[in-house]
């Protein structure tokens, strides 16, 4: 079997570029030119690309790959470590990120405040509204059935401390203060 | 997580407690002559957007009744 520089680079999913640069450095050379010119590869050089590909999976250097392909041999176990102790480092920084996304996001949606909206505000505008206690009281209990996340999320919004959001929630999953 | 009411789930769960539309509205008209900033807070909370919030806001300056 004997392959086209493109055929070789679709087959492996490389760009035609990448295989000439493999082989000006002496990576991956043809095993011979078409009479025009042509690069061409043989077997031997399809299972060379495929250990190349496979080093690089694993990050290797493109010099590592050189030197482990020219003796011969599996990759030295010193290098080997060495691009184990990278992996190692750069999850770690993967999981600082990570952790440092997650407080992010998490004080981002705690700060989703009415910024000027408290309880006693928002207490006066139900007023407003021509609500009484007893229509506050149902208004919570529909609010605790339809969206409890979003009842959570607003009474916390208005400031209202934890002991107290739950108090309310409770009574509300309850139907009523009556209901407890 | 769903944390956020939007404003159909909202003007719903009004409703359901009886609240009639121009209720709401005046409520809304009330809200942006009081408390213009937490009208404000209030609309963005309910992720309504730039648009909607400044249409509603110049609409509860008009008085209507």
């Amino acid at each position: 079997m004997d392959y086209s520089i493109s055929q070789l680079a679709r087959d492996f999913g490389l760009s035609r570029s990448t295989l000439l640069y493999y082989d000006r450095i002496g990576l991956l050379k043809p095993s011979a030119r078409a009479a025009n010119g042509y690069r061409r590869y043989g077997q031997r050089e399809f299972e060379r690309l495929q250990r190349i590909c496979r080093y690089r999976e694993l990050g290797l250097s493109l010099k590592d790959i050189l030197r482990t392909l020219s003796t011969g041999k599996r990759p030295s176990a010193k290098v080997l470590r060495e691009r184990l102790e990278e992996v190692e480092q750069r999850i770690r920084d993967l999981e600082r990120h990570q952790q440092l996304l997650k407080r992010m996001l998490h004080k981002l949606e705690d700060d989703r405040g009415l910024v000027d909206v408290d309880k006693d505000l928002w207490v006066e505008m139900l007023r407003v509204a021509g609500m009484d206690e007893a229509a506050m009281e149902r208004w919570h209990v529909e609010f605790e059935k339809r969206a409890p996340e979003g009842h959570a999320a607003f009474l916390k919004t208005l400031g209202i401390p934890a002991a107290e959001r739950k108090r309310i929630r409770d009574w509300s999953r309850c139907g009523g203060k009556a209901g407890r | 997580m769903k944390t956020n009411v939007n404003v159909a789930e909202w003007v719903s769960l009004f409703e359901a407690i009886g609240l009639s539309e121009s209720v709401m509205h005046q409520w809304h008209e009330i809200f942006e002559s009081r408390h213009p900033d937490g009208h404000q807070g209030f609309l963005e909370w309910m992720e309504l957007g730039e648009n909607d919030i400044l249409r509603i806001r110049k609409s509860s300056r008009e008085q209507s009744w």
